[in-house]
């Protein structure tokens, strides 16, 4: 067993930037290749990199069992996705019946300190801490460090809202789906997602729209 | 027209009383992305946007993050950041080249 392990750890992984086989790329060249995107991908969703690490692997596994050859690198990372989106959905489907999934979560609104505390006008946003006006919103998104604000915001935002969030709007799963998946009511997640878009919003704005030396 | 500007405190005071707060309302701009509300709040809320900008700011931005969240998911795969681990690299392999092991 410890030969085995020697033997593969002295390995050499093949060069990064190499083609791609337009075959079923070996075993080893898809962790090269895809690795690191599969491993975000399930980060996102899962927060936690052990799992992420998991998942990774059971997708590699999945897909070595149901080989099949593909045209090109693109379409072969697709349906690793694929693979994975399936692995995820069945952790959380298998986590729910164990652990409760917002039962842990601290519900407090983080904007409160946002609004006027008391009086005719209770409630209402106070005035210089309201939100401002985004100047071109459109630009941004041909920006890198834009996407890159907008990703650390995300892994940011408490774990069970991060991965809420991710499921309803950057995979536009629906919230009946959701609420199946993660076994929580439909109010339950509504609350969890205006806390996500609340806190995301203002981390954007602090970040990225309001900072002063913010690169075009 | 500071003559007006009791009349126009008074009409935001009582467009205020008749709407919900801004804390509601920044609750109702997410819900209202989830699904349609009764048309007697929509209207409610109309009635808002109309006296707040700070709302309609909030709602826009709300929107627009949104429409782009969708493509974070191809942004975050390549953006450079923690990948995976030589460890879990070397393990994966591993385990690849072993599928029926342990």
């Amino acid at each position: 067993m410890d030969a085995d392990k020697d033997s593969t750890a002295g390995q050499a992984l093949p060069p990064e930037g190499a083609p791609a086989a337009p075959a079923l790329s070996d075993p080893e060249r898809w962790v090269e290749l895809h690795g690191d995107y599969l491993f975000r991908y399930a980060i996102m969703r899962l927060r936690d990199a052990t799992k992420a690490e998991d998942a990774v692997q059971e997708t590699f596994l999945a897909a070595l069992k149901g080989g099949r050859s593909f045209a090109g690198r693109s379409a072969e990372k697709s349906w690793l996705v694929g693979v994975l989106k399936n692995k995820i959905s069945d952790y959380f489907r298998k986590a729910s019946r164990e652990t409760s999934f917002t039962d842990m979560e601290f519900y407090s609104d983080e904007e409160s300190d946002r609004f006027v505390a008391d009086g005719l006008f209770k409630d209402s946003w106070i005035h210089e801490l309201g939100p401002h006006e985004w100047s071109s919103p459109g630009a941004s998104l041909d920006s890198e460090v834009f996407w890159q604000t907008f990703r650390d915001c995300s892994n940011k935002l408490p774990k069970n809202v991060g991965t809420v969030f991710t499921l309803r709007e950057v995979d536009g799963i629906q919230s009946r789906e959701i609420c199946a998946m993660l076994n929580i009511s439909e109010s339950n997640l509504w609350v969890m997602l205006h806390r996500a878009r609340m806190a995301l919003r203002r981390c954007m704005d602090t970040n990225w729209f309001e900072k002063k030396d913010r690169p075009e | 027209m500071k003559a007006f500007e009791p009349l126009k405190q008074r009409c935001g005071a009582w467009i205020w009383s008749l709407t919900p707060n801004c804390a509601d309302m920044s609750r109702l701009a997410s819900q209202s992305l989830e699904k349609a509300l009764p048309l007697a709040l929509r209207l409610k809320m109309r009635l808002h946007f109309l006296v707040c900008v700070w709302c309609c700011r909030y709602r826009k931005q709300l929107k627009f993050l949104r429409q782009a969240a969708p493509d974070l998911e191809q942004h975050a795969g390549v953006l450079p950041g923690r990948g995976l681990s030589l460890e879990a690299r070397r393990r994966i392999v591993q385990r690849l080249q072993n599928p029926r092991g342990q």
